[in-house]
């Protein structure tokens, strides 16, 4: 092979030799000979590359990028001859001090590269650092060469995923998890065959960038235990995943162990879809540390004050300059990588609505980030999901700017679907729109049910159990005397707070979260999940659990076993349906015209009640031209009485078939799929108090047929 | 590290000793392609490694590429829990097939 002319160098510099860099892409690269290193700064004056040995305290070399190593705004330079397998790099960026004016140069840090795709000094779970560290968070250089055979991203369609919401940690960290590298990316690859058994077809993994656990560390006043930042939303750097969640963190591998992990999921039919935080960064106000922007370029970075102060709509101190065009850059770098090193299939955007604020945290109409992460080649077959609010209390949902292809996270389903699951009156006008799929939020931009993602609860609040188990949130351990976390949760204890021996009350509960599991599993859009919520996992209590990393985060499997019911119940609802494409319609359901696909009823058929008093609403959903397709009926009784409900007639000769009925205990309470139960009397049926009843139609069923199936009472 | 080529049970097999970085990763690699032929078959013996890198994986990894492409075949034998352990998690393993012993390995690519 001819050797490239390029691979010479033309400086000497203590010892090593260099010649000028390529100035794109950004960080470090490996090239023939050396390794390029390239970093961007619009006010820094000069930069020094710094050189460790891994885990060395000191540095072995200080590099100065040479003037003519200097195009434009970036520092960019060859090192050759580096064992770049272990060393680690950082610069030193001269500047001027003037925080009035945006800079906060300080050539004493060392800073980590923003580029990094590997970071080290997090690299093993809760060990503790080296607090006199002169550089804690250090960049490194990794193959990017992982072999990916003919994986590719999933594609699949919006409307027909069933995403779990899921932290690495929390999954499979509790001893109960019974696999061997508990709490790390491999031990989700453990996992895989529980989830494929489940039935979700996507995981939305909680950040996986590199953070720090021991930001913010400090006892709680409860147990006296270390709190640590678990959740993770607090990014150190952008590119490189976090270490301290693979089992190989202690090796460096992290970069081959999460693709190895995403590569088995797809091999599994499951799509990985990761929370990304570009709102803001882990070195907080003008209080926080230097890690790496505010050193390299302060002014770009971040959304300053006129007074050179942290605007902060994050709520966490600062708040990244997103629609500065070369933030905006970094971040669709950032995502590229993603998805063509990681295969990444969809991004969910932590409040995503400071994605669309300008330089001065306005609002804009069309914000550039948003628009060029919208009809980005590379990007182009993602899922897009916005959580479309932030803590500056800009709220979206219903109107984020997507140009047909952002998500939203819609909050209002959340908060309609709880509300009427506690019995509140005046619900049913909303949940009639909720369970479409939102036209009333989406349909006037044109936009489909794939606008919308559905869920009742997720990692921010109460679990699932904790929604029908506590009308107040109980953060204590927290250490903030209860004041974080949300005030409106929408939750109702069914009658006792928290624990509970009385069987009525435990039953209540189990069935409440049978209601939302299955309101939600017939809804349009795209249901989430929260991992746990399938066999009962509980927080007791908390809902801002983001600093316990410890039983009242991990999940116990041994609920398998005790809850065992509530996993048969969600499966069962995500086989029904995945079964019923009427289920998962892309467009909204005709509702208006004579083959509407989809009809209202209430305890009368065809007379929906959605008065105010209202707490019942049935809908039966039915595919005009498909005679082979089954029409399937669904009634929520979400008052504490029972209500008789009168059924519509089923399609031609088929009769009504009873798939679920939350009313009823185990086994009777769901059906295999096929095994569904003949309804005795075709005309109507009681649905008990509280409770959701779920039938099919079918031609040839038998009565009577008891393989584990649902029943319900005629009238 | 050391490596070493030697003929077992009928087929060349390459030892390596000590640790397999990106130190010694390159040396690897040319020592390994010099001194066997890419269409026969080939057992790597790892049983006296001590560590391997992400530079050491992806020789291991090139040399069986480049022996799948001129039609050889290949095992691995020995390697301590950990390395088999670091292979699984990167997913290494899987373009391995990995045996207790040489002589297991010998077998196995014997019925080959």
């Amino acid at each position: 092979m001819i050797r490239r002319l390029d691979a010479h160098p033309t400086h000497e510099c203590k010892g090593f030799s260099l010649r000028s860099g390529k100035p794109i892409p950004f960080g470090a690269v490996i090239v023939p000979g050396g390794v390029n290193f390239s970093v961007y700064s619009r006010y820094a004056d000069s930069c020094v590359l710094v050189l460790f040995n891994k885990h060395e305290p000191a540095p072995f070399a200080e590099i100065p990028f040479f003037p003519e190593f200097c195009i434009g705004n970036v520092f960019s330079m060859v090192v050759f001859d580096l064992d770049y397998e272990n060393i680690e790099y950082g610069y030193r960026m001269t500047g001027p001090w003037d925080p009035k004016s945006g800079h906060r140069f300080d050539s004493s840090k060392i800073l980590l590269d923003p580029y990094a795709k590997s970071i080290g000094g997090r690299d093993e779970w809760g060990k503790e650092p080296d607090w006199s560290n002169i550089f804690p968070h250090r960049s490194r250089i990794f193959f990017d060469d992982f072999d990916w055979e003919d994986d590719t991203q999933l594609q699949i369609p919006f409307e027909d995923l069933v995403i779990y919401e899921m932290h690495v940690r929390n999954f499979t960290a509790h001893p109960s998890s019974g696999i061997k590298h508990p709490g790390t990316f491999s031990g989700i690859r453990e996992k895989i065959p529980y989830l494929k058994s489940l039935g979700i077809n996507c995981v939305e993994l909680l950040p996986v960038h590199e953070f720090d656990e021991f930001e913010h560390s400090r006892l709680s006043p409860v147990t006296g235990e270390r709190l640590m930042n678990l959740w993770g939303y607090s990014n150190v750097g952008f590119f490189a995943p976090k270490a301290g969640y693979a089992a190989t963190g202690k090796y460096g591998m992290q970069v081959d162990e999460l693709k190895t992990t995403i590569k088995a999921l797809h091999k599994a039919g499951i799509e990985v879809i990761l929370d990304v935080v570009f709102n803001h960064t882990a070195e907080g106000n003008e209080q926080g540390p230097y890690i790496s922007y505010r050193g390299i370029d302060n002014k770009s970075y971040y959304m300053l004050t006129p007074e050179g102060y942290y605007y902060n709509f994050s709520g966490c101190g600062n708040t990244l300059n997103c629609n500065n065009p070369i933030v905006r850059n970094m971040i669709l770098d950032c995502l590229r990588y993603w998805v063509s090193d990681y295969h990444i299939d969809g991004f969910r955007f932590d409040l995503a609505s400071i994605l669309g604020r300008d330089q001065n945290g306005a609002p804009m109409n069309s914000p550039p980030l948003l628009e060029t992460l919208a009809f980005d080649p590379v990007l182009g077959k993602c899922k897009l999901i916005a959580e479309a609010w932030d803590a500056g209390g800009l709220y979206q949902v219903g109107s984020f700017p997507s140009w047909d292809r952002w998500a939203e996270w819609n909050g209002k389903y959340r908060d309609d679907m709880r509300r009427f699951l506690k019995g509140d009156a005046g619900m049913v006008p909303a949940v009639m729109q909720r369970l479409q799929g939102s036209p009333d939020l989406y349909q006037w931009q044109n936009r489909m049910t794939s606008a919308s993602v559905n869920f009742i609860t997720c990692h921010d609040g109460f679990t699932l159990m904790d929604l029908v188990s506590y009308n107040d949130k109980h953060n204590e351990a927290n250490g903030e005397d209860n004041r974080d976390g949300s005030n409106d949760n929408s939750s109702w204890n069914c009658g006792a707070e928290g624990p509970s021996d009385d069987p009525e009350i435990t039953q209540l509960r189990l069935k409440q979260i049978k209601n939302a599991a299955a309101m939600l599993l017939v809804s349009n859009g795209a249901p989430m999940v929260l991992s746990g919520d399938e066999m009962g996992n509980s927080q007791d209590g908390n809902n801002n659990a983001y600093c316990q990393d410890n039983s009242i985060s991990w999940l116990n499997w041994d609920l398998l076993k005790s809850h065992g019911e509530l996993f048969r119940f969600m499966k069962q609802m995500i086989a029904f349906r995945m079964k019923h494409d009427v289920l998962r319609k892309s467009s909204y359901v005709r509702n208006t015209d004579s083959n509407a696909e989809i009809s209202w009823h209430g305890v009368r058929a065809w007379e929906p009640d959605a008065s105010f008093d209202s707490r019942t609403i049935a809908f039966m959903c039915r595919r005009f031209g498909c005679p082979e397709e089954p029409d399937v009926y669904a009634a929520v009784n979400m008052h504490w009485e029972c209500h008789s409900f009168e059924l519509p007639a089923a399609e031609g000769n088929a009769k009504w078939h009873v798939f679920a009925n939350t009313d009823m205990r185990p086994p009777h309470d769901i059906s295999e799929i096929g095994n569904e139960v003949l309804l005795d009397n075709q005309h109507a049926f009681l649905a008990g108090p509280r409770s959701v009843v779920v039938l099919v139609s079918k031609l040839n069923q038998r009565k009577g047929e008891d393989n584990g199936t649902a029943v319900t009472d005629g009238t | 590290m050391e490596i070493s080529v030697s003929e077992q049970y009928g087929l060349p097999v390459v030892k390596m000793s000590g640790d397999l970085d990106s130190t010694s990763a390159s040396q690897a690699e040319q020592e390994i392609f010099s001194s066997i032929d890419l269409k026969t078959q080939l057992v790597l013996d790892m049983t006296d490694c001590r560590y391997i890198s992400s530079a050491g994986l992806r020789v291991l990894l090139m040399v069986c590429k480049q022996l799948k492409a001129q039609g050889g075949t290949w095992a691995l034998a020995g390697g301590s829990e950990e390395i088999i352990d670091i292979m699984d998690m990167t997913g290494f393993s899987t373009f391995f097939t990995i045996f207790t012993t040489v002589e297991q390995a010998a077998e196995s690519l014997s019925k080959q």
